[in-house]
């Protein structure tokens, strides 16, 4: 299969000025997502998942720099790339839309203009160019009167839904959604999650969705990539997840899910915390908070290994690929 | 807008009376009158003291003279000055063009140099063109402005390349226009320089802090995940956010046109509102120190209007109401 995203092995480093140190920050994400395939990113904050997202439109802040990996971007590898090729691509290829759709709008200027301004193809005249905006608009199922509205006189999930009409302007191979219904309501966000469906049969878009909450992602996309302290722990088929979690932190995420209990029950929650980057734990970085843990975990980092068709990273599973 | 603005000017007038009003009574509380030192002289009797507090209406009650103060603004009529003898508009008149001149060449001359100098510096910040600028502005800060104004005046002097003191060379009478309008320029560029020179850091760390908070902001993440230029990303999105707090300020410097400059017009010896104010206040001559404190209050509250409507003008979010 076409891959419109594939990241290889890919380790980004956070400098540290007073130390002169650098800490690794992803330690070797691994995936790929295939034409019109949407993939999520789950994990708890601060394991990396939006840095995995900036580093693939190429908006690492300037204290982070990438040690390792390629990121192939519909074949090309955007850590290459000068900043006028990576201008060029971000937009164009893919789009990204964020967690806060009010503080990622600019105040001051019109949902319109800043739809208008972010269209790429210079052989469009202007008139031409608005009418594409509201083609967009129509899109995300505004009317035209969208267009000459502010930020402000929008609510949430229009503000989201105007970072989508940015974001597809330029039809796009992939669509970055970085938690995008985390600011809303349940209802508005319930409407964005099915405008999403709808917009990538549309657009022949490929998606990958960052979040926490994995119940949110089951039966919307097609696989899930958990993520753990700068590691890719399991991928697996969305549908099966749910079911069948390999990886012991996979199934302390699904365990602590309100859904699963009665009322009155008590919600169980995974022990102990994300661990800080600076100061990990030796070998796997969960066996601190793991049921299952074994000798072995504690002094040699897990392989992926596969079972059932899954990648997964734990020694429970075995030792290397071939068992 | 228009309403806007019609009903902020009607909020002036209450302003300006309790404002008159508090300074009148203040100036009046302190002991004595302008005549107080006049009892010292021997060669003055006291009748005649007494003569001229009644001409001046110095004898009645503090709130009646306040009244009778107001009904002559009232008529334009700013009163007379106790030292100079003669109406305090005219007075004022010829001192506050140059204090207009000095403050508004100054003003403006900082912020051509603070604005893009502070633009700059976000931009290269950490670099070392950053570095220097900053800490040319850390020196431009802890210099005030009648101490720059003083070695200014020293270097001068020393060089002769700037005319030191006054605003007219020997030569001005029987110059032609133009040449009046150089010489007079040539005896504002010092003044001018040490309050530019006093002004220039403090304008460019707040354009500079202003800018970077702005770059910090998400919609700047945004534009450049749209893949725009950074000319677009600098000067579109981040300036237009950035100049908002500095046109608040800008509002705040045009109401200080007339005693900001006043230490550095009394050091270099521009005949300007400084050095008269000064002497109003020292000598209590009432009606010349309330008719400055009128221009000022009138100033400080037009420039804040002045602002406000800018503000409205620059951002949507306070347009709509």
């Amino acid at each position: 299969m076409e891959k419109v995203l594939d990241v290889r092995e890919l380790k980004v480093a956070l400098r540290r000025d007073v130390h002169r140190s650098e800490t690794e920050i992803l330690k070797g994400v691994e995936f790929s997502i295939g034409k019109k395939e949407s993939l999520a990113l789950v994990g708890e904050s601060g394991s990396g998942k939006t840095l995995t997202a900036m580093t693939v439109m190429g908006l690492l802040p300037e204290n982070m720099s990438v040690k390792k990996g390629e990121v192939l971007l519909c074949g090309r590898d955007i850590l290459k790339m000068s900043q006028q090729e990576l201008r060029d691509v971000r937009g164009v290829k893919a789009g990204m839309i964020f967690q806060e759709p009010s503080s990622y709008l600019n105040p001051v200027f019109t949902a319109g203009n800043q739809i208008f301004e972010a269209i790429k193809d210079t052989s469009l005249s202007v008139k031409e160019k608005k009418k594409r905006c509201i083609d967009v608009l129509k899109d995300v199922g505004f009317t035209e009167d969208i267009y000459y509205r502010y930020p402000h006189q929008l609510s949430g999930g229009q503000q989201q839904r105007v970072m989508i009409a940015i974001a597809l302007v330029n039809n796009p191979s992939l669509l970055i959604a970085d938690e995008p219904t985390t600011a809303l309501d349940v209802t508005t966000a319930a409407g964005i999650i099915e405008l999403l469906k709808i917009l990538m049969e549309r657009y022949g878009l490929s998606l990958l969705f960052i979040t926490h909450d994995i119940s949110l992602v089951s039966n919307f996309v097609d696989k899930i990539a958990v993520m753990y302290a700068g590691r890719i722990v399991e991928i697996t088929d969305a549908k099966m997840t749910m079911d069948m979690p390999l990886h012991p932190y996979t199934e302390k995420l699904i365990a602590c899910l309100p859904e699963r209990y009665n009322s009155g029950e008590k919600i169980k929650t995974i022990e102990g915390s994300v661990p800080d980057f600076h100061n990990l734990p030796s070998g796997c970085p969960f066996h601190p908070r793991c049921p299952y843990v074994m000798e072995i975990c504690r002094k040699s980092e897990p392989p992926v290994v596969k079972k059932y068709g899954i990648l997964v990273r734990c020694f429970k599973y075995g030792m290397s690929m071939e068992t | 807008m228009r309403r806007y603005i019609l009903f902020r000017l009607l909020q002036f007038i209450p302003l300006l009376l309790g404002m008159t009003f508090v300074s009148f009574i203040i100036i009046q509380m302190a002991p004595g009158d302008y005549f107080t030192q006049m009892q010292m002289n021997p060669d003055v009797s006291p009748q005649t003291i007494e003569n001229m507090r009644r001409t001046f209406g110095l004898d009645r009650p503090v709130v009646i003279q306040y009244f009778f103060w107001l009904k002559n603004i009232f008529r334009f009529d700013l009163g007379v000055s106790f030292s100079y003898h003669i109406p305090v508009s005219f007075l004022i008149k010829q001192k506050l063009k140059n204090t207009l001149a000095l403050s508004l060449f100054s003003i403006f001359l900082t912020w051509l140099i603070a604005i893009p100098l502070g633009i700059f510096a976000a931009i290269k910040q950490g670099r070392w063109h950053e570095k220097i600028l900053s800490f040319l502005a850390y020196i431009g800060i802890s210099l005030p402005a009648f101490l720059i104004a003083m070695l200014m005046v020293f270097f001068a002097a020393r060089t002769a390349i700037l005319p030191v003191g006054g605003t007219t060379s020997v030569f001005y009478i029987g110059a032609t226009g133009w040449e009046k309008f150089l010489d007079y320029l040539g005896h504002l560029l010092l003044p001018g320089l040490a309050l530019t020179f006093a002004g220039i850091g403090g304008l460019y760390r707040l354009m500079k802090n202003n800018f970077l908070e702005v770059l910090g902001a998400p919609y700047i993440i945004t534009a450049r995940a749209k893949g725009l230029s950074p000319v677009k990303v600098y000067f579109k999105h981040t300036l237009r956010n950035a100049i908002n707090p500095m046109i608040t300020i800008f509002g705040y410097t045009l109401s200080s046109v007339l005693s900001g400059a006043a230490l550095v017009e009394i050091i270099t010896n521009w005949p300007g509102m400084g050095r008269l104010m000064l002497d109003a206040v020292l000598s209590q001559d009432l009606y010349l120190v309330m008719a400055s404190l009128l221009i000022g209050g009138v100033l400080l509250i037009v420039g804040n209007l002045i602002a406000d409507v800018l503000i409205a003008f620059v951002d949507p979010r306070v347009r709509l109401r």
